[in-house]
């Protein structure tokens, strides 16, 4: 029973995907398709139209196996395999540099941020 | 066709099956499933000698999951809504300037090493999730297929160096750790995000969801400066 609930709700968030790639085409987003249903579904389970109960079961197993979902796309390595070679491997340490930067400023500065709106919260309730 | 398509699904099934756990069993970065797996069916391909096409044919089942997969992130988003109302400032401005942070040192030191224009756009959508950087890579003019390639390098030094990443700078909140794992590696980085809970989940595919949006509108901003700094 659970299993047909699983693929039930799977299938629904399915759905969403596809709503999501028919808006971006009708209105020439620059946003991809699966993002675009994701807002939505979140909006919908905000005002309470699509119950959490519909997408609960389904998107935790979904979750669960996200990893899963990855291995076809990035498998297409074995088309650029040059990348592991010569001067290939220099563009893999920027790419690593790069990347350790935005992790470490993204979550630094998100981190001040969070700091610093909790004091300010604080001051305005000393205030009133 | 349809028997090779099924086979090619079941086979990766499994081996995911395994190297998860394997994974479960000892726990270390280096065997996360993504990468173990992904490594597995390369080899099995090359040394077959069987044509990416070829293997797509039940590949592409799998890869059509990525947009449910992706729409079923507003799930924890929706769980953790309290946590991120109060935290909007901090998740938008992490977000974006770790953006463009990852953004410009990217071209910068692609440029530095001398590398041509093509490598260079391809470069620069490498933190946001695979669907939406192919789209802005080649409408910039890049090549589609080295950006998913350096989406998923992107995407594992966020999955396999994050907890180290993390000690080595000390990151220790969880709004930190999901804005930064989500913002630098987009879903690979929220896959591993669900190990440091809830919280820190939520705010990585948030994270990833305000990249990819912030992303594909400040792209060609980024590229045009730089192309009119340089010449």
């Amino acid at each position: 029973m659970r299993i047909l609930r699983i693929i039930a709700q799977v299938l629904f968030l399915y759905l969403f995907s596809l709503l999501g790639e028919y808006l971006q085409q009708l209105l020439h987003l620059p946003i991809p398709g699966s993002i675009v249903g994701l807002l939505l579904l979140f909006v919908l389970l905000l005002c309470k139209i699509v119950p959490v109960k519909w997408i609960e079961d389904g998107s935790t197993a979904v979750l669960a196996y996200l990893p899963l979902f990855f291995i076809p796309a990035t498998a297409g390595i074995v088309n650029h395999m040059d990348i592991f070679s010569g001067r290939g491997l220099l563009l893999i340490g920027i790419l690593i540099v790069s990347s350790v930067l935005t992790m470490v400023v993204a979550a630094h500065f998100s981190h001040w941020l969070a700091l610093l709106s909790k004091k300010s919260k604080r001051e305005k309730g000393n205030e009133s | 066709m349809f028997v090779i398509a099924a086979g090619i699904v079941l086979l990766n099934v499994a081996i995911y099956l395994v190297m998860s756990s394997i994974y479960k069993r000892f726990h270390i970065p280096v065997l996360l499933p993504a990468l173990t797996a992904t490594f597995a069916v390369v080899v099995l391909l090359l040394y077959f000698e069987i044509p990416y096409d070829t293997y797509m044919i039940g590949g592409q089942w799998i890869n059509k999951l990525l947009g449910p997969a992706v729409v079923s992130l507003a799930y924890p988003l929706y769980k953790q809504r309290h946590v991120l109302r109060h935290n909007l400032p901090a998740i938008l401005g992490g977000t974006i300037i770790g953006l463009l942070v990852g953004m410009f040192s990217g071209i910068l030191l692609a440029l530095a090493f001398g590398f041509s224009k093509l490598y260079v756009l391809s470069i620069l959508p490498k933190s946001i999730t695979t669907p939406v950087a192919i789209q802005i890579s080649s409408n910039l003019g890049g090549e589609s297929s080295l950006t998913s390639v350096f989406v998923m390098i992107a995407g594992f030094t966020g999955a396999i160096g994050g907890p180290y990443i993390m000690r080595l700078f000390r990151i220790k909140s969880s709004v930190g750790i999901g804005i930064g794992l989500g913002t630098a590696s987009h879903a690979l980085g929220t896959a591993k995000a669900l190990e440091y809970g809830e919280e820190s989940v939520s705010m990585s595919s948030v994270a990833m969801t305000v990249c990819a949006i912030v992303g594909s509108c400040v792209g060609p901003f980024v590229a045009w400066i730089m192309y009119s700094l340089i010449g």
